[in-house]
């Protein structure tokens, strides 16, 4: 990712909108027993275009945010990020994305990854109340919430750190304007230069 | 020139990592009114009127989703409903007389007027928004210390308590709900007075637990409970007034391997739909 003030800024609106969206909306909104994530979605969808250390960074401070407008312990939320992010940077740094399945799958997959791992978090700090096993559950749900929510997400981020993204313009220096690849559309290519 | 690249990741990576650690362990060691608490609120406080903005905005659609949600699930319970009203209607021939005399019914009706509370002040509130994890059940409401609002303050719906107050800033109020891991509530059975304590179970937001401190008299199926509002001469009272509706016992399991039975309360508010509330203010501690 070509990281200017400009993308900087971009990345700095998809944030706080997200931690908005999230906080009053999705966090109200029940489904299937729980609540949907999209801050993962998000972190893992800039971690997959702009790899590692985009993630981990857009990680860290999409869930300080988070804590800070919802009164969380400081940390936790922003540990649970950093690692999906990163993840799904080392993802993008290491495999082609061949297909347009593996960023929903992926996406769901460090979701609930994300969710263990605050759940894990919490459990060690210590929580006085017992623990149902249906916390299990909400870390499942989290994760097929999350494949539904990155089949739009992760091509809108896409959209907006377009002119950041090395593929694209490469891409558009191949085929030229106005004409399309077929199957590039995740077609990025191994070890580009990330952040 | 790629080692180079590797090293620097890494190197970000582990100053990240340090950074969430030492925020974690600042934020459990410290007190409530020390700096990263005290930073926290005032970002909080900064943010708090673009969040509320958004939520209102938001609202049509949550609505829209809600109806949506509320549609589907009535054409399941219809049918349970409607058993369940028979039953229900056979029951409340035996039960009101009983209920009348431990004059719970009558606390009920009042604490929805608002009678029983003659001694709070009550607070409308909106819900602005919510935590997305089950691990820690906070919401936050649109009332804080300009309205009166104070920590520890009981939060209420029309269906009973929900949880108490954690953090206020000027405009916004915090508030750790019943189901939170970290909630406690001192509760008694209605009429009856064996007490003990209310608290969430992680996981499982429409769940509670209760613990018996007084477990003489046994507790039923059904049987509601409310809180215990509790004050001693030495000044140790609880947060919360006495006799607002809490749940109702859906489960008892008796003891086995345990030390004691495991009784699984559910809550009368819904807490998973919450848009309107009320926090009951007082000058002192509830």
């Amino acid at each position: 990712m070509i990281v200017t003030p400009r993308i900087v800024l971009r990345l700095v609106l998809i944030v706080f909108v997200s931690v908005l969206l999230q906080v009053g909306f999705f966090s109200q909104v029940s489904v299937l027993g729980s609540v949907a994530n999209l801050l993962p979605v998000v972190v893992v969808a800039i971690g997959l275009l702009g790899g590692a250390v985009s993630g981990a960074v857009t990680g860290f401070c999409t869930g300080l945010l988070l804590d800070a407008m919802i009164g969380g312990t400081p940390g936790l939320a922003s540990l649970s990020l950093m690692a999906a992010g990163y993840l799904a940077g080392r993802w993008r740094e290491g495999y082609d994305i061949v297909s347009s399945l593996v960023p929903p799958l992926l996406t769901g997959a460090l979701t609930a990854l994300a969710a263990l791992i605050y759940g894990a978090l919490t459990l060690t700090l210590g929580v006085d109340a017992p623990v149902s096993v249906l916390a299990l559950r909400e870390v499942v749900i989290q994760g097929l919430l999350g494949i539904v929510l990155a089949v739009p997400v992760f091509p809108l981020v896409r959209r907006i750190l377009r002119p950041a993204l090395v593929d694209e313009s490469v891409r558009a220096r191949v085929t030229g304007p106005g004409r399309s690849t077929r199957g590039g559309t995740f077609g990025m290519m191994r070890g580009q230069g990330s952040l | 020139m790629y080692r180079k690249q590797v090293r620097r990741r890494r190197a970000i990576l582990v100053v990240l990592v340090v950074a969430c650690l030492m925020l974690i362990s600042i934020s459990i060691s410290e007190a409530e009114d020390g700096p990263l608490h005290s930073v926290q609120t005032g970002v909080s406080t900064v943010l708090s009127p673009v969040g509320e903005g958004a939520s209102r905005a938001l609202k049509p659609v949550r609505d829209l989703v809600d109806w949506f949600d509320e549609t589907w699930q009535a054409r399941g319970e219809n049918e349970d409903l409607r058993d369940q009203v028979a039953k229900l209607r056979a029951e409340l021939l035996d039960t009101q007389d009983a209920a009348e005399k431990a004059g719970y019914a009558d606390q009920l009706d009042e604490l929805m007027s608002d009678g029983d509370l003659s001694g709070y002040t009550a607070v409308d509130a909106s819900v602005t928004a919510r935590s997305p994890s089950l691990w820690f059940e906070t919401i936050k409401i649109s009332a804080g210390s300009s309205d009166g609002v104070e920590r520890n303050d009981a939060v209420i719906t029309k269906d009973g308590l929900i949880g108490r107050v954690s953090r206020v800033t000027g405009g916004t109020s915090e508030v750790a709900l019943i189901t939170d891991g970290e909630s406690g509530v001192a509760a008694r059975v209605a009429g009856k007075g064996p007490e003990g304590l209310v608290s969430g179970v992680v996981g499982n937001p429409g769940r509670l637990d209760l613990s018996l401190i007084q477990g003489e008299k046994e507790v039923r199926d059904g049987d509601r409970l409310v809180t215990a509002g509790f004050s001693t001469e030495n000044g140790l009272s609880s947060r919360y007034p006495a006799d607002i509706p809490i749940g109702e016992v859906v489960e008892t399991i008796p003891a086995e391997q345990e030390q004691r039975e495991q009784v699984n309360v559910k809550p009368f508010a819904d807490l998973s739909d919450l848009t309107e509330v009320t926090v009951l203010t007082s000058g002192d501690s509830a």
